[in-house]
């Protein structure tokens, strides 16, 4: 145990100074340590000061005193900012000094300012001012540093201009390196990797065999292994270009889109509706995200430009506003909503807008200016600028039930889970401020500075053209005036209509099968006609006299009346007053219908045909056909609720609640009979009522211009940002191994001329990923074998692989575990798309694992998902990649894998069967029999056949496990025997690899 | 103190946990750290950083942590920080009293943070003063004040330390996640303390797992607690459920064969790995998931055994209180966290009582009365019991919860007996390995408002115990991961040994 010391008091270096000049910095050292302000609980070990103390000649700039400064002073007293003029990214400058003279006295370490300020205990005057204080260790290697004179390299170079970082200077295509090897010098790609080769002296691995490098680009481009099929047709298949050929067909596979989207949704932190799943209560994303995914599938199907669906992604009403169906794409931003703080929505709108298309750590400068990146704590705001007018709306789809509006944020009210519509992003408050605050809390707004417009980074900001508005087409502002949703809103009425027209022929029918009867009882009562009766014949509504009301009528006794002919009276209404509301209610599904087609025809008029002479005429017959069925609505409520006051007054007369009840329906009446009354007298309105929500005819067209920023050729980082991104799913390793910050504390490329070269090759192709697939999976360096092999070289200059002398191993992600268990078993379902499937139901259907729900909760993914490294749908911009015995025990142990277990060894047991009796004639051993099936096994799991040891290992452990059966010559245990065996391939190491 | 039995043979994985080192990165931490220190893969990267090795920074001073977390928030008034000015002033605003108003301090705002934008919703403060609920005493020779509803653990005063000066920053339950990531959920999520306890120290038993959670978290928003985020899910906590057949997810043999043939199966499994093997031999991660299945296969035999409470005698069990409808929940979940710790879980996290129970708005005399009745005998027990079986020198034990409750009266929705959420000011109690024994540290102001001076934000608690556990959080960071001054915490040192 080391002696500790006790925390020391403060001890300011002016005493240090005062108490006499020492000539040994030694004893500086000493004092200075002494000096540090410590923290609570801080100790320095006797050793460390002894270590320290006594190598002064190993306090050496670059190694030791370099990276303090780099960690702790460039960001303000760099290239970045040099605040006070002082510059401290050299030992030059730092000698040079700034606005406070020199910061170095070379040999004089209690004249340095430097070490003045750094020991300092007042916090106003020590730095650095954020953080915690340099260590006593740091403190004592910089006060040796500078009594052994400050000594540092003469070519010292200052910190690069930020404007010179790689990835903030266009991409620019580079020549391809001359390669000597003839077999690495055909692919533009391969030339790139073989330069490095020579460079470091590595002599690449040969290629993959076939069924190796079939299941490797199987996986790749569709996420499934090959079948066996498909592995017989390659083997077989000796044409030149019949590799091609399988990438070309893998590419053009619907599954494809289903792989590429999980990895994008990765990336662009796709996830379903959560917040409060429990209860349920909607507090981040939408029900109706899935749209988003489907979208980002079909997308990647048609080889949309990478940089288009960027754009749709952040502005599709902008950008694509006469396309609705693009709309959906604004999922990404979508994705961040947040019920109950729309700070907090715009903060993960910057930070993953910059994180997942420009590799830029914008979030950093969320609380201060960025310490490595030229982006100010202003442009943090700027950036959000961009964002701070959205909201999002819930429009119909065709063909659905109209959804309603979006529901808003209220406090303590529960946000349903609506499955209807689209949801999408718009401008809502185009007028909205953004205010900035310090501390990255909102609540510390400072609006006397106004608000924040949209804006760039100055270094980013050369060519940036005025915003400007956009003109929306009324499809995007008036989404009911679309073809689909008139169809729609056509049809539903249309099917109210004859709807209501059944039932009213239905209602008739039971009338004339009752009423003669009932009629006929009335009659026999014998009674006078009163008043009464031949009311109840016409509709009360129209038989009410001036001035007269309905309890007028009833007030009115039915003198002489017997009990037997109220009843027989009120049966006899009841019957006619069903038919007269089904006759109402027709009246009404007609009405409703001629005001929708009326206004249809106004709208096309309006909104469609604008030159049409009539628009004014159509527009009136709207507003008449509105009034009308506005009208006939109220006459029908009437009718309704003569219905129930007579219902109310056919209640038995000994019924406690019924003139309680017929009071309550006559009080109703009234009301409805005067709102009748207003709607025929109202006076005509100035317009009809739309079909649905009005939008705003303009968007601001901030969106608009970020995205185009960001989608262009210009801009330095898009490009290269996705090629890493695919590069990394391909090789699993990127070129930048810090793949969501290009910036300049961001790793450097492993191969800086590659990713450039690829950058542009992406953007000439039109930004075409799948022609970028096609390049990369159709290199040599692709199709290395990913063993060491014997040269051990190699693996002694490169252990990590960094330069790509063979392939990497990549092990299935989560959702390709679960999807290659059921496709090997022939059991995934190929069904596309729709709404998200809970993961309580992952272990037991058979879609593919992209179409469970995947959120940050707890039931966010599935029970192999969070075996297997599943996404974080936070924060997912590279996989973990996790080996665990739990991951044994659920494919050795789980239901799933032991009914396909079962399922697959029966079905490689019937082909064997049908193959040896195609074979008639020819003997079939026993153990060739089984040999047979473990052949078929492998090829079916693995992808290849078993070697020999191998083939007699799975012998021998079929044997044995027949033999541990309770039945062991059965047909059972041979059954299960195979089962066991497929099971056991399923928990082969190079099932879940991908070599 | 022998923290683990190493292994150092060539190509050996001497830990449960493996990553692959495919390229550097955050995906390849813990493999890449084992095989460098097998003098297999070099470099790293960053220059300056080397993921953890598994061996502890300084010399540890405790093994494991039962972490106790009593969701919903108790009332630090009603349970370890008594205040007699709140019955002096009982009725009267904070105005009203000769104390200063501890609304008009800054610390209100700083350690009072809403989730919900102040547009949407400002949260409610409460000043009128409620009286305490519940009686309190001095207990034991260190005369630490603890109400009338700890009659089992007031017994134990002298072996606790108190901390009164802990403060949070959510209003709201989120709180919960805060305190064991260090984030408030406007902020980016962190791995939970119980990750970082096993990222940076891995096992001490490798048939078990090493980071364990018994009774929660339960509900879907609160898995955070217990998560690893970008550690990787090898370090996430792993719920065992006490009373179902398959304690852990797929951790039991298919009822379709005999164990026999289930042995048989692993043994084909990793024979033909191995034989895969001499084909790859550079393949750490083959050999990764070699040694990954013979662990599975003993976890299926260890974790029903581990958690087995029927192992215990009667006393023990009647100590806990098992036998009683009141106790049994705590009861059983805290005896089994006995059992996992010693049997070398590294961090057990312990949610003693039903979720958010304690949360007593309205009520709170019932509702406190009745959670305390729950937890007293149970975790007095546990406090005993490891006293008496010497692990007492092994093990720390944590109490807590996500805030304390308003000094004031909650008046919401016509309240007028219970109290809000109060991040400003609670407490929670350490005990055993490296911990003073009756010691109270830190202090409320008088009203229970604030805690004074600059008190103890949550990672001060993940820093004292990944301090007492050998670990020095600053060294456990994660290039690309940005952790920030308040992430690390600072120990409290003031209750160490």
């Amino acid at each position: 145990m080391t002696r500790r010391w006790s925390r020391p008091r403060p001890f300011p270096l002016r005493a240090v100074v005062t108490i006499g000049r020492p000539t040994d910095w030694r004893v500086v050292v000493a004092l200075l340590i002494a000096a540090t302000p410590l923290l609570e609980g801080e100790a320095i070990s006797v050793e460390t000061v002894t270590a320290v103390t006594a190598a002064g000649e190993t306090a050496d700039y670059v190694r030791d005193i370099k990276p303090i400064l780099r960690d702790r002073c460039y960001a303000c007293h760099g290239v970045l900012k040099s605040e006070s003029s002082l510059r401290l990214d050299t030992a030059a400058a730092a000698q040079r000094g700034g606005d406070s003279g020199p910061a170095l006295v070379p040999k004089s370490p209690e004249e340095s300012l430097l070490l003045q300020r750094v020991v300092a205990t007042d916090l106003a005057e020590r730095m650095p001012p954020e953080g915690e204080p340099l260590s006593s260790a740091q403190i004592a290697l910089l006060t040796a540093w500078v009594a052994q004179g400050a000594p540092a390299p003469t070519d010292e170079r200052p910190e690069e201009d930020p404007r010179d970082h790689w990835s903030f200077r266009p991409p620019v295509r580079p020549e391809l390196p001359a390669v000597e090897d003839s077999a690495w010098g055909e692919h533009p790609v391969d030339r790139f990797i073989a330069r490095q080769h020579a460079l470091h002296g590595q002599t690449p691995r040969p290629p993959a065999g076939k069924a190796m490098l079939l299941r490797r680009v199987s996986f790749d481009l569709i996420g499934l292994p090959p079948t066996r099929d498909e592995l017989h047709a390659f083997l077989a298949d000796r044409s030149p270009d019949a590799y091609e050929r399988v990438v070309d067909r893998l590419l053009g596979s619907p599954r494809y889109g289903e792989r590429w989207a999980r990895h994008w949704m990765d990336v662009w932190r796709y996830a379903d509706w959560f917040g409060r799943r429990m209860v349920p209560d909607v507090w981040n994303s939408a029900p109706q995200i899935w749209r988003w995914r489907d979208w980002i599938v079909t997308s990647l199907n048609e080889d949309k430009s990478y940089a288009r669906m960027v754009q749709e992604m952040l502005a599709a009403d902008e950008i694509a506003s006469d396309d609705p169906e693009a709309a959906v794409a604004t999922g990404f931003l979508i994705r961040n909503w947040y019920a109950l703080n729309p700070n907090d929505w715009m903060r993960s709108n910057v930070e993953h807008t910059a994180k997942a298309f420009l590799g830029l750590t914008y979030n950093c400068a969320h609380c201060h200016d960025h310490k490595y990146d030229p982006i100010t704590q202003d442009d943090y705001f700027r950036l959000r600028a961009f964002f701070e007018p959205v909201g999002i709306r819930q429009d119909r789809v065709p063909g659905e039930a109209d959804p309603g509006p979006f529901q808003d944020y209220e406090y303590s009210v529960l946000r349903k889970i609506v499955r209807l519509g689209a949801v999408s992003i718009y401008d809502k408050h185009p007028e909205a401020p953004t205010w900035f605050y310090s501390g990255g809390d909102e609540r510390n707004r400072d609006t006397e500075r106004g608000s924040i417009a949209p804006g760039l980074p100055a270094i980013f900001r050369a060519e940036q053209p005025e915003i400007e508005p956009v003109k929306l087409p009324p499809v995007a502002y008036y989404p009911s005036i679309r073809p689909e949703i008139r169809e729609t809103i056509l049809r539903e009425r249309r099917e109210a209509v004859a709807v209501r027209k059944q039932e009213l022929a239905q209602a008739r029918q039971a009338g004339e099968a009752a009423l003669p009867e009932l009629r006929q009882q009335l009659a026999s009562a014998a009674t006078p006609l009163n008043k009464t009766l031949n009311r109840a014949k016409t509709p009360h509504s129209t038989q009410l006299e001036k001035g007269e009301t309905a309890d007028d009528v009833d007030a009115e006794p039915p003198h002489e009346e017997t009990q037997q002919q109220v009843s027989a009276r009120l049966a006899v209404e009841a019957q006619e007053l069903a038919i007269q509301v089904a006759e109402m209610k027709a009246a009404d599904a007609e009405a409703a219908l001629a005001s929708v087609e009326a206004r249809m025809a106004a709208d096309r008029a309006r909104y469609v045909e604008f030159s049409r002479s009539d628009a004014e005429s159509l527009a009136s017959a709207a507003i008449q056909a509105e009034r009308a069925a506005t009208v006939q609505a109220a006459r029908t409520a009437v009718v309704e609720q003569e219905q129930r006051l007579a219902a109310a007054q056919a209640k038995p007369a000994d019924d406690a609640k019924r003139q309680e009840t017929i009071d309550a329906a006559n009080e109703k009446l009234a009301e409805l009979r005067k709102a009748l009354e207003d709607a025929q007298a109202a006076p005509a309105a100035t317009a009809y009522k739309p079909l649905g929500p009005v939008y705003a005819d303009h968007s601001t067209g901030r969106r608009k211009r970020l995205a185009e920023w960001i989608g262009s050729r210009d801009n330095p980082l898009t490009a290269r940002v996705a090629v890493n991104h695919i590069w990394m799913r391909h090789f699993h390793a990127p070129l930048v191994s810090s793949v969501f910050d290009f910036g300049r504390n961001g790793a450097a490329p492993t191969h800086p001329q590659l990713i450039d070269w690829l950058a542009v090759e992406l953007m000439d192709s039109g930004w075409s990923m799948k022609h970028l697939h096609r390049l990369i999976v159709t290199s040599h360096a692709y199709r290395m074998a990913s063993s060491q092999g014997d040269d051990a070289h190699n693996a002694e200059v490169d252990p990590q692989n960094q330069f790509l002398w063979r392939m990497n191993v990549g092990r299935m992600e989560a959702e390709v575990v679960r999807d290659s268990l059921l496709h090997c078993a022939g059991k995934l379902d190929p069904l596309m798309g729709g709404q998200e499937l809970e993961n309580k139901q992952a272990m037991s259907t058979c879609r593919r694992s992209l179409y469970y729900s995947c959120q940050p909760e707890s039931d966010g993914k599935s029970p192999l998902g969070s075996l297997f490294d599943a996404p974080d749908a936070n924060d997912c911009y590279r996989r973990t990649r996790s080996v665990v015995p739990q991951q044994a025990l659920a494919l050795a142990n789980s239901d799933l894998v032991h009914a396909l277990s079962t399922s697959l060894a029966d079905t490689l047991q019937e082909q064997r069967e049908q193959t040896v009796a195609g074979q008639e004639g020819e003997a079939s051993e026993a153990g060739s029999a089984t040999q047979v099936f473990i052949v078929a096994a492998y090829e079916q799991i693995l992808s290849r056949s078993p070697t020999s040891d191998e083939l007699a290992t799975c012998v021998d452990f079929m044997t044995r496990q027949q033999e541990l059966s309770s039945t062991p010559q059965s047909e059972d245990s041979l059954r299960h025997a195979a089962a066991s065996l497929v099971r056991v391939l399923f928990n082969h190491n190079d099932f879940v690899g991908i070599r | 103190m022998t923290m683990r039995n190493r292994n150092r043979g060539c190509g050996s994985i001497p830990r449960r946990t493996f990553l692959s080192d495919c390229g550097m990165g955050f995906t390849g931490l813990a493999l890449g750290a084992l095989l460098a220190e097998d003098g297999i893969v070099r470099g790293s990267e960053s220059p300056t950083w080397t993921p953890p090795d598994g061996r502890a920074h300084h010399t540890p001073r405790t093994k494991s942590v039962i972490w106790i977390f009593l969701s919903g928030g108790y009332s630090h008034l009603e349970t370890f920080d008594p205040k007699p000015a709140l019955n002096t002033y009982a009725g009267k605003t904070f105005d009203d009293t000769p104390l200063e108003n501890p609304l008009h301090s800054p610390l209100h705002k700083k350690r009072f943070r809403s989730v919900a934008a102040e547009e949407i919703n400002v949260r409610d403060v409460y000043p009128t003063i409620y009286p305490m609920q519940v009686g309190w005493k001095k207990h034991g020779e260190s005369g630490i004040e603890i109400t009338d509803w700890w009659p089992y653990l007031a017994q134990q005063a002298d072996d606790l330390c108190f901390v009164r000066n802990m403060w949070t920053t959510d209003n709201d339950h989120a709180a919960e996640n805060q305190i064991h990531t260090g984030r408030h959920r406007l902020d980016e999520t962190q791995p939970s303390i119980g990750s970082w306890a096993h990222y940076g120290l891995g096992t001490l038993n490798e048939n078990l797992p090493q980071f364990v959670v018994l009774g929660g978290p339960t509900r879907t928003d609160t898995r955070q607690s217990i998560d690893s985020y970008y550690l990787g899910p090898q370090y996430a906590g792993v719920p065992l459920e006490l009373a179902a057949e398959t304690p852990l997810p797929f951790g039991s043999r298919h009822t379709g064969q005999s164990a026999k043939q289930q042995r048989n199966e692993f043994a084909a499994i990793n024979r033909l790995n191995e034989l895969t093997a001499v084909e790859y031999p550079e393949d750490q991660e083959l050999r990764a998931r070699i040694r990954a299945y013979e662990l599975a296969f003993r976890m299926q035999a260890a974790v029903p055994e581990a958690i087995d409470l029927s192992q215990e005698t009667a006393a023990t069990a009647e100590m806990y209180g098992l036998g009683d409808e009141a106790t049994k929940l705590a009861g059983r979940r805290l005896l089994a966290a006995r059992r996992l710790v010693e049997r070398g879980v590294r961090f057990v996290q312990v949610f003693p009582s039903t979720y958010g129970k304690w949360d007593s708005h309205r009520k709170l005399k019932e509702l406190h009365g009745k959670m305390c009745a729950g937890v007293d005998r149970p975790v007095a027990a546990l406090i005993a019991d490891l006293k008496q079986r010497g692990l007492f020198e092994d093990v720390t034990v944590v109490f807590c919860t996500e805030f304390g409750r308003t000094p004031g009266l909650e008046l919401r929705g016509g309240g007028k007996d219970g109290r809000d959420h109060h991040p400003n000011g609670f407490t929670v109690w350490f005990a055993g390995a490296g911990i003073k024994r009756g010691v109270v540290h830190g202090e409320t102001d008088e009203l229970g408002y604030h805690a004074l001076g600059e008190g103890h934000y949550v990672t001060d608690m993940h820093a004292t115990v990944l301090h007492l556990l050998g670990l020095d959080n600053r060294r456990l960071e994660i290039p690309g991961r940005k952790r920030l001054e308040i992430d690390h915490g600072r120990p409290i040192h003031d209750i160490l040994t």
